[in-house]
């Protein structure tokens, strides 16, 4: 008995560690967009403050070879086209299009 | 009463000259204007600290300004200097005259990691400031900023025009023309790496600065040391992070072409920093 609740024990511990590292409990979204007038960083510090005020947005990563900015956030983050041709004229650029949506 | 009067005059004349000579707002050159706005809804906190050196004369000015983006294309901002001048081991400070500007942007075209556009500017500075600092004033520039700017290399072009308003001469029926201004400025910058968007950023400038003053006078006569010509070379570097810039500047006379008996600038510098929020 004392062996069983031994072995019970560890193997609790095993999956409530297992569970609490595993970040993935809820999905994430992310959103590659394409924009163009990218030039320089301190000049897209704009477009991060403004999706990071859409609920749901987690994260802003810029590509400025490429002139594609992630946004990433939860499952339920929608991001339509005609807020991002606002969200980027706002900011002083120029959006063109979403390249790809991915869900983790 | 005609002697020190001049001197006042070309103090005033001066310190204002060093006031409304350039707009630097954001991603632009140092000593002349470029297009660059601010985002909708964002608030741009500028510092700047400048010193200009002539013979055995100087003027340090120390200015902060709070700029606010109206639109994606448009921003007004509002700056209050404070002003040290010394001359012939006279010193006189104190709070300079306000300048409200605004730039508006009406023209962008974008593409893959490269932005041109043109804008219109327009500033006044008023007459606010202290007795013996301020010009007692209230004085306009209109411009134009051209820019492109790319992942590597960047350029401007501008052009200003500064009307001065006359002004009153203690005691006296007759007013001070003072001359108004030209300025047009050339600038090219370099980024020699593209860094990630979190990594700090630096671009090299150059730029070539000309100005353009008409004589100064009262009523037919005009003063024969006032006006002329004169253009700068100007070496600067801009630095920033995420939404934190730094810059700065020395400008370098190359030319100077002043009319009678005026004192040449030996050089200007500038340092800048700024916060967009």
């Amino acid at each position: 008995m004392k062996q069983y609740m031994s072995n019970l024990f560890i193997v609790l511990i095993t999956l409530f560690a297992i569970v609490w590292n595993t970040p993935v409990l809820s999905a994430e979204k992310t959103f590659q967009i394409r924009a163009d007038g990218l030039a320089c960083p301190y000049c897209a510090y704009g477009i991060e403050k403004k999706f990071m005020n859409i609920e749901g947005v987690e994260r802003v990563d810029f590509d400025l070879n490429n002139g594609v900015v992630s946004v990433s956030g939860t499952e339920a983050l929608n991001l339509k086209e005609s807020q991002l041709k606002k969200l980027f004229n706002d900011s002083g650029f120029t959006y063109r299009k979403i390249v790809q949506v991915d869900v983790k | 009463m005609v002697i020190k009067f001049q001197r006042r005059a070309v103090i005033a004349v001066t310190l204002v000259y060093f006031l409304l000579s350039d707009n630097a707002f954001a991603h632009d050159p140092i000593f002349s204007p470029g297009p660059h706005v601010l985002f909708k809804d964002g608030v741009e906190i500028h510092a700047e600290f400048s010193k200009e050196k002539k013979a055995e004369s100087s003027e340090d000015e120390r200015a902060i300004a709070v700029k606010y983006g109206i639109t994606g294309d448009w921003v007004i901002g509002a700056e209050l200097p404070y002003q040290i001048s010394e001359e012939e081991n006279i010193t006189e400070s104190g709070v300079g005259d306000v300048v409200l500007s605004s730039k508006y942007r009406f023209w962008r075209e974008d593409s893959l990691g490269e932005q041109s556009s043109v804008a219109f500017i327009t500033q006044v500075k008023l007459d606010s400031g202290n007795e013996r600092i301020g010009s007692g004033t209230t004085d306009t520039m209109l411009g134009f900023a051209y820019g492109y700017e790319s992942l590597k290399w960047y350029r401007w072009a501008s052009m200003r025009y500064r009307f001065n308003q006359d002004s009153s001469i203690p005691s006296s029926q007759f007013e001070l023309e003072r001359g108004d201004r030209w300025f047009v400025d050339l600038a090219g910058g370099y980024r020699f790496q593209v860094n990630d968007y979190l990594e700090a950023d630096t671009v090299w400038l150059l730029e070539l600065n000309g100005e353009f003053a008409e004589r100064s006078g009262i009523g037919d006569l005009t003063f024969a040391d006032s006006g002329g010509s004169r253009w700068f070379v100007s070496p600067g570097v801009m630095w920033t992070l995420r939404n934190f810039a730094f810059k700065a500047g020395v400008q370098i006379p190359v030319r100077n072409n002043l009319n009678g008996d005026q004192t040449a600038t030996d050089y200007r510098a500038r340092i800048e920093f700024e916060w967009h929020l």
